[in-house]
C-alpha cells in the first residue's frame, strides 16, 4: 500500500479516485441539503450564472437599467439649460 | 535572401507578436463571419436581438453545461439541445491556437500536436469539474480548478516528454488576453453616467495604489509583481484583471495563482455574507446594489448577491445597479493594464546601474507587447460598438457568441499548463509568511470602507433622484 502512494502513478490514482468521489458523490449531496438547494434553484430561475467572470459570460447582459436611463436623460437636459 | 533573413525566418515570431497576429486574426474572422450574417429584419433592434446578431461560429464553441450528479449532464444544454460537437470543436480552436503559434514561432507542428490534444482535453476536464451545480453557483470559476488538474498531474507523474512541446501556458493566456479586448468596450464605463463613474473610478484606483504601496512598503512583501496582481485582484474585478495585471507586469505563475485562489475564497464568502449584512444593517438597497457591485471581485457573483439583496424586497434595483457598477469596473481593465505594463517598464524594472537609455526607448524595450494588441481589440470593438445599434449588436454578436467562449477556453489550458509548470514546493513560500492573506484583508477592508462611503455619497446623496423611480 505504501508503495502505491509514494510511486508518481499510484500518487496520481489516489488524487483520481479522491476527485471522483468529491464530485460524484459529496458535491450532489451537499447540493441537495435545503439551504444550498434553495440557492441553486434561486440562481437558475432568476437565469444568473455566479460563476461568470467577466460581464459578457451573464446570461443576462447588464444594459442600463430603463428607471436610471429616463432619469440621467432629465439630469442632462437640465444640466444642457 | 540573406543569410540574417534566413536565421529570422527560421527563428520565427516573438510570443507576444505571435499571440497578436493570431489573437487579432481570431476577432476579426468572429466580425467579418457576423457581418455576413447581418439579419434582414430588425438588425438594430435590441429587443430582437438581446444578445446582438446571431454569430454562425457560436455552433463551433461550447463548453461543458452545469450538471448536477451525472457529468453525462454536462453534454446538454439548458434548453434540451446536445452541445457535444460544439465541446469537441472548441477543443479543435486550442488545438489550432497551439498549432498555429506554434509555426509562426517557427518550431515543429509534428512535436506539438499529441500535446496540444492532450491539454485541450484537460481544458475541458477542468471545465467539467467547474459545472458541478454546487461548484458553479457557488463561484467557484474554472481557473481554480484548471490550475488544480494541472498541479495534480506536474506533481504526481510529471509532463511527459510528448506533452512538453505544447505546454505554453503563457503564449495561450497572451493570446487569450488579446482576443479578450474585444469584450472590454470603452463605452461601457458611460453606462450608468456620472455615479456610476464616481463609484468606480475614483474608488478603484485609490484602493488599487493604496493595497499595492501597503504590500511593497509597510507589510514588506519582497515581490512587487505579486503585490500588483492581489492589489488588481481585489480592487478592479476578481480573476479577469488578476489575470490582465499578471501578464503586464511579468508576475510568476505561482503568484498569479495564489491571487486567483485568494480571491475565489474570498468572494464566496462576501457574496454569501454581504446581502443579509446590508439588510440587517439597513442600508438603502440601491447603495448596497452599489456597494456588492464595487467590492465582490467575481462579476456573477455580483450579480448574485444583488439577486439575493433584492429578492426579499422584491426588488429589482439592487441587482441592476450592481451588475452596471461592476460592468463599469470590467471595463477598466484596459486602461489597468496598459497603466501598470507602461509603469513596470519605464519605472520597476528599469536598472539603476549600468549605461542609461532614454525612459522611454528603456520602458519600450520592456513593454509587454502583446497588451497592445489587447488594447488594439479593445479600441477598435468599442469604435464599432459606438457607431450604430447595428454596429453595436453586430459586435455583440461576435463577442457573446465566439469570443468570450474561446478566451474562456484559452485562459482554461493556459492555467492547465501553468498547473503542469508548477511545482507545489514553489508555493509554499507563499503561504508560509500568510503575507498575502493579511494584503488582501486589508486591501479589501480599504475597499469595502471607501466603496460603501462612496455609493452612499453618490446613490444616496448627491444623484439620489436620479436612482428612485
Amino acid at each position: 500500500m505504501n508503495r502505491v502512494v509514494t510511486s508518481p502513478t499510484g500518487r496520481l490514482a489516489v488524487a483520481t479516485a479522491i476527485l471522483l468521489v468529491v464530485w460524484l458523490v459529496i458535491l450532489p449531496w451537499v447540493g441537495r441539503r435545503p439551504a444550498i438547494d434553495r440557492h441553486v434553484r434561486a440562481m437558475e430561475k432568476g437565469g444568473i450564472n455566479p460563476a461568470a467572470m467577466f460581464y459578457t459570460e451573464l446570461e443576462r447582459l447588464p444594459l442600463r437599467p430603463p428607471w436610471i436611463e429616463q432619469q440621467l436623460v432629465l439630469w442632462l437636459e437640465r444640466g444642457a439649460e | 535572401m540573406s543569410h540574417d533573413a534566413t536565421i529570422s525566418v527560421r527563428r520565427g515570431f516573438h510570443e507576444d507578436s505571435s499571440a497578436i497576429v493570431i489573437g487579432g486574426l481570431l476577432v476579426a474572422l468572429a466580425l467579418g463571419i457576423g457581418l455576413g450574417s447581418r439579419p434582414a429584419d430588425e438588425a438594430g433592434s435590441r429587443k430582437a436581438f438581446p444578445k446582438g446578431w446571431p454569430n454562425p461560429l457560436a455552433a463551433t464553441i461550447e463548453k461543458p453545461q452545469t450538471w448536477d450528479t451525472s457529468p453525462a449532464q454536462a453534454l446538454v444544454d439548458k434548453k434540451g439541445k446536445p452541445v457535444g460537437m460544439p465541446i469537441l470543436l472548441g477543443m479543435a480552436w486550442i488545438v489550432g491556437v497551439i498549432a498555429g503559434g506554434t509555426l509562426l514561432r517557427g518550431r515543429s507542428l509534428a512535436a506539438v500536436l499529441p500535446g496540444a490534444a492532450a491539454l485541450a482535453l484537460l481544458g475541458g476536464l477542468a471545465y467539467l469539474l467547474a459545472a458541478q451545480k454546487v461548484v458553479n453557483y457557488y463561484n467557484l470559476e474554472y481557473p481554480l480548478w484548471a490550475l488544480l488538474v494541472g498541479l495534480l498531474i506536474g506533481n504526481t507523474v510529471g509532463t511527459s516528454r510528448w506533452l512538453e512541446p505544447a505546454v505554453g501556458g503563457e503564449f495561450l493566456i497572451k493570446t487569450g488576453l488579446v482576443v479578450f479586448g474585444a469584450e472590454v468596450l470603452f463605452s461601457r464605463l458611460l453606462e450608468l453616467g456620472l455615479p456610476g463613474l464616481l463609484t468606480s473610478w475614483v474608488v478603484t484606483p485609490i484602493v488599487l495604489a493604496a493595497t499595492y504601496w501597503l504590500g511593497v512598503y509597510r507589510l514588506g512583501i519582497p515581490s512587487k509583481s505579486l503585490c500588483m496582481v492581489i492589489s488588481a485582484d481585489l480592487s478592479v474585478c476578481g480573476v479577469s484583471a488578476a489575470i490582465a495585471t499578471a501578464a503586464a507586469c511579468k508576475a510568476k505563475k505561482e503568484e498569479l495563482s495564489l491571487a486567483i485562489g485568494l480571491s475565489l475564497a474570498f468572494t464566496v464568502a462576501m457574496m454569501v455574507a454581504m446581502p443579509p449584512f446590508i439588510r440587517w444593517a439597513g442600508i438603502d438597497p440601491i447603495v448596497g446594489g452599489a456597494w456588492l457591485g464595487g467590492t465582490i471581485d467575481a462579476t456573477g457573483a455580483v450579480v448574485a448577491a444583488g439577486e439575493m439583496l433584492g429578492r426579499e424586497l422584491d426588488d429589482k434595483r439592487p441587482a441592476e445597479v450592481a451588475a452596471t457598477v461592476k460592468m463599469i469596473q470590467n471595463s477598466m481593465i484596459g486602461i489597468i493594464a496598459f497603466a501598470v505594463a507602461v509603469y513596470w517598464a519605464g519605472w520597476v524594472e528599469r536598472s539603476s546601474a549600468g549605461p542609461q537609455a532614454s525612459l522611454a526607448a528603456e520602458a519600450w524595450e520592456r513593454f509587454p507587447k502583446f497588451i497592445l494588441g489587447f488594447i488594439a481589440a479593445s479600441v477598435v470593438c468599442s469604435f464599432l460598438f459606438t457607431r450604430s445599434p447595428e454596429s453595436g449588436l453586430w459586435v455583440d454578436g461576435a463577442t457573446l457568441g465566439f469570443t468570450s467562449r474561446l478566451r474562456g477556453w484559452l485562459f482554461c489550458v493556459g492555467f492547465v499548463c501553468m498547473g503542469l509548470q508548477t511545482n507545489f514546493r514553489q508555493l509554499a513560500p507563499y503561504l508560509a509568511s500568510g503575507r498575502p492573506l493579511v494584503l488582501y484583508i486589508v486591501g479589501q477592508c480599504l475597499n469595502l470602507a471607501l466603496s460603501l462611503a462612496m455609493a452612499s455619497l453618490t446613490f444616496g446623496w448627491l444623484f439620489r433622484k436620479a436612482v428612485e423611480p
